[in-house]
């Protein structure tokens, strides 16, 4: 039993069944995946993959319009989605910088669209936004508004998941910026304003800079996770109005697994998953300096 | 400080400046008040229209009413539907969803805080302990679906679809490296002189792991467990590839309310609610640590 208890042993036997399962249950699969993007295997009628080399990949860069368009709509919903977020999250952030009666109940109740599961979300909106039954059409005739086509038109229904969005992450995204700015001294505050500093002067001179890394690690988090955007697209649109919302998580399930298509589906995948570890590799490296 | 701004001639400007802050114009006091009660209509708007809708007639539910009894006669039949006449369904999705987050976050809790400890305690030569937790992380960053074609063939082959265990396995994953890297931090949080002085009084490795540094770190633990809990509650894809029937967890149960029977809008929204309403009380109790754990511990609270 002595042995059990030596240092070098221990600590390998601590670490070893996590990396052992990553190995094995995230690892071993991406290089599956990748043997299989090489091959034409059609789940539905082939028993066998067939080896095509990058027949896939030459496919889907440079005749599949389907894809492009895909990451076309992913790229314009991630930068949209985001830079709102962050526009809305940080403002308000330091705004609600003073205390005020209710801080901490608002505090709590931020928490309540990023806790939601994205799917209920999607179907919380959905019953929102239906352009013909839905209460926010009605609101809005009522006020003399037209109608909004809000999941049926081609130009607004990728513009309602980036609004969806906003409301699931923009807590989030506060959240963790209140957090940083609360954590500022309150003599910041009063210096700067002895010096006659205006509240927007010391906003974007001392605040901002101060809570950058904050900032930079927030919005990296945010771009990943929004690149992976599926189930506000499943619930609300299902990719409608004629793919206009098609994001590639959604384009990849339907491939892969709707279609069967294994081949296509697996290159597909791995461009995907190189195009978000790239971003990934931004944030990893910040955080492995942090 | 302060003090010494106190004593200083400055101090009557300060004792201004901060109650102009704090009281500030009407104009000003109006225009912040307002953008906290319009962000709070827009964050609890479609929770409250999902619960008046729940509890609605079908013909109701396309109206702009808000009050019950005074705008709209209520009903129970979206629960009814819910928990009686598709209660099969929905207890049973209930029930794995429960026994799906709980499995793999005790699992990721488990090998995280081994892991953890090891990588915030003990040095590895050769590779560096930064490298094999930020290696740990990068795994949390793919996306799902790009290893939902192999665990699918995986399943298949194993004969694992539509069991539980195969979507305990595909959650574990997907949580275990937020779990060892926000175990690292907060065992790193600790002073590690506890647990040497228990090793100079003849304590084991294992005795100081298990008798001093768990203890210690119980909070960080419930952190990890929540959060796995609440992220294996939301995740939809594997469920949706690998569940069919048995292994169905609550957000295929909402995906499902729309299509098998057109619009119903309050059976969406009593099933949605189902879905949400655990995991926000959970997240709401376990708030202080929420953020820091979907920030990766770049936030600390």
């Amino acid at each position: 039993m002595r042995y059990f208890y030596h240092k070098n042993l221990i600590k390998w036997c601590f670490l070893l069944p996590s990396l052992g399962y990553l190995i094995s249950m995230a690892i071993f699969p991406l290089v599956w995946s990748l043997s299989l993007s090489f091959t034409h295997f059609l789940g539905t009628i082939m028993t066998e993959p067939q080896w095509t080399g990058f027949a896939n990949y030459r496919d889907i860069l440079f005749s599949d319009r389907r894809f492009w368009r895909a990451l076309w709509f992913t790229v314009r919903f991630v930068s949209m989605a985001v830079l709102l977020e962050l526009g809305i999250g940080l403002s308000m952030a330091y705004l609600l910088r003073d205390r005020f009666p209710g801080r901490n109940f608002l505090r709590t109740l931020f928490l309540i669209p990023m806790a939601c599961p994205p799917i209920a979300v999607a179907f919380l909106w959905k019953i929102i936004l239906h352009p013909d039954i839905g209460i926010m059409n009605t609101i809005l005739q009522t006020i003399g508004f037209s109608k909004v086509r809000w999941t049926t038109s081609v130009s607004v229904a990728p513009l309602t998941i980036v609004m969806v969005d906003v409301w699931e992450w923009t807590p989030f995204v506060f959240l963790a910026l209140f957090a940083a700015i609360q954590s500022l001294p309150i003599e910041l505050y009063d210096a700067a304003a002895v010096d006659g500093a205006s509240s927007f002067q010391v906003f974007r001179y001392i605040v901002v800079p101060i809570i950058t890394p904050v900032i930079v690690t927030v919005t990296l988090i945010r771009v990943i996770d929004a690149f992976k955007l599926f189930e506000l697209v499943f619930g609300i649109t299902s990719a409608g109005p004629a793919n206009a919302t098609e994001s590639l998580s959604y384009y990849v399930y339907l491939t892969g697994i709707k279609w069967f298509d294994l081949g296509k589906g697996t290159a597909m995948s791995w461009i995907f998953t190189l195009i978000v570890l790239s971003i990934s590799l931004i944030l990893l490296s910040r955080l492995r300096k942090g | 400080m302060v003090d010494k701004i106190k004593k200083r001639q400055g101090f009557k400007d300060l004792e201004r400046v901060r109650a102009k802050r704090k009281h500030g114009s009407l104009i000003k006091r109006t225009i912040f008040w307002t953008i906290i009660i319009v962000f709070t209509i827009w964050t609890l708007f479609p929770i409250f229209w999902a619960v008046v809708t729940s509890f609605k007639y079908t013909g109701d539910a396309y109206k702009p009413t808000f009050i019950p009894w005074a705008q709209f006669k209520p009903t129970l039949q979206g629960w009814y539907s819910a928990f009686v006449i598709e209660g099969e369904r929905t207890f049973r999705s209930l029930r794995n969803s429960i026994l799906i987050a709980s499995l793999s976050s005790a699992i990721v809790l488990f090998l995280g805080a081994l892991a953890g400890y090891s990588l915030a305690r003990f040095v590895f030569k050769g590779w560096k302990n930064k490298d094999i937790a930020v290696w740990i992380l990068s795994n949390r960053m793919t996306p799902q679906v790009a290893v939902l074609i192999p665990y699918f063939l995986l399943m298949r082959g194993l004969r694992l679809l539509d069991n539980p265990l195969a979507i305990i396995m595909g959650h574990t994953v997907l949580n275990l490296p937020l779990g060892v890297w926000l175990m690292i931090d907060f065992f790193r949080d600790l002073p590690q002189d506890l647990e040497d002085a228990a090793l100079i009084d003849g304590c084991s490795y294992l005795g100081a792991f298990f008798k001093i540094a768990l203890p210690l770190v119980a909070p960080g633990l419930v952190a990890v467990y929540v959060l796995s809990f609440i992220i294996s509650w939301h995740e939809f894809i594997f469920v949706l590839v690998l569940g069919f029937n048995k292994a169905i967890t609550i957000p295929v149960v909402i995906a499902g309310s729309l299509t098998t029977k057109g619009l119903d809008f309050w059976r969406m929204a009593s099933v949605s609610l189902i879905g949400i309403a655990p995991v926000v009380i959970l997240a709401v109790l376990a708030s202080r640590f929420l953020v820091r754990g979907l920030t990766l511990g770049a936030v600390k609270e």
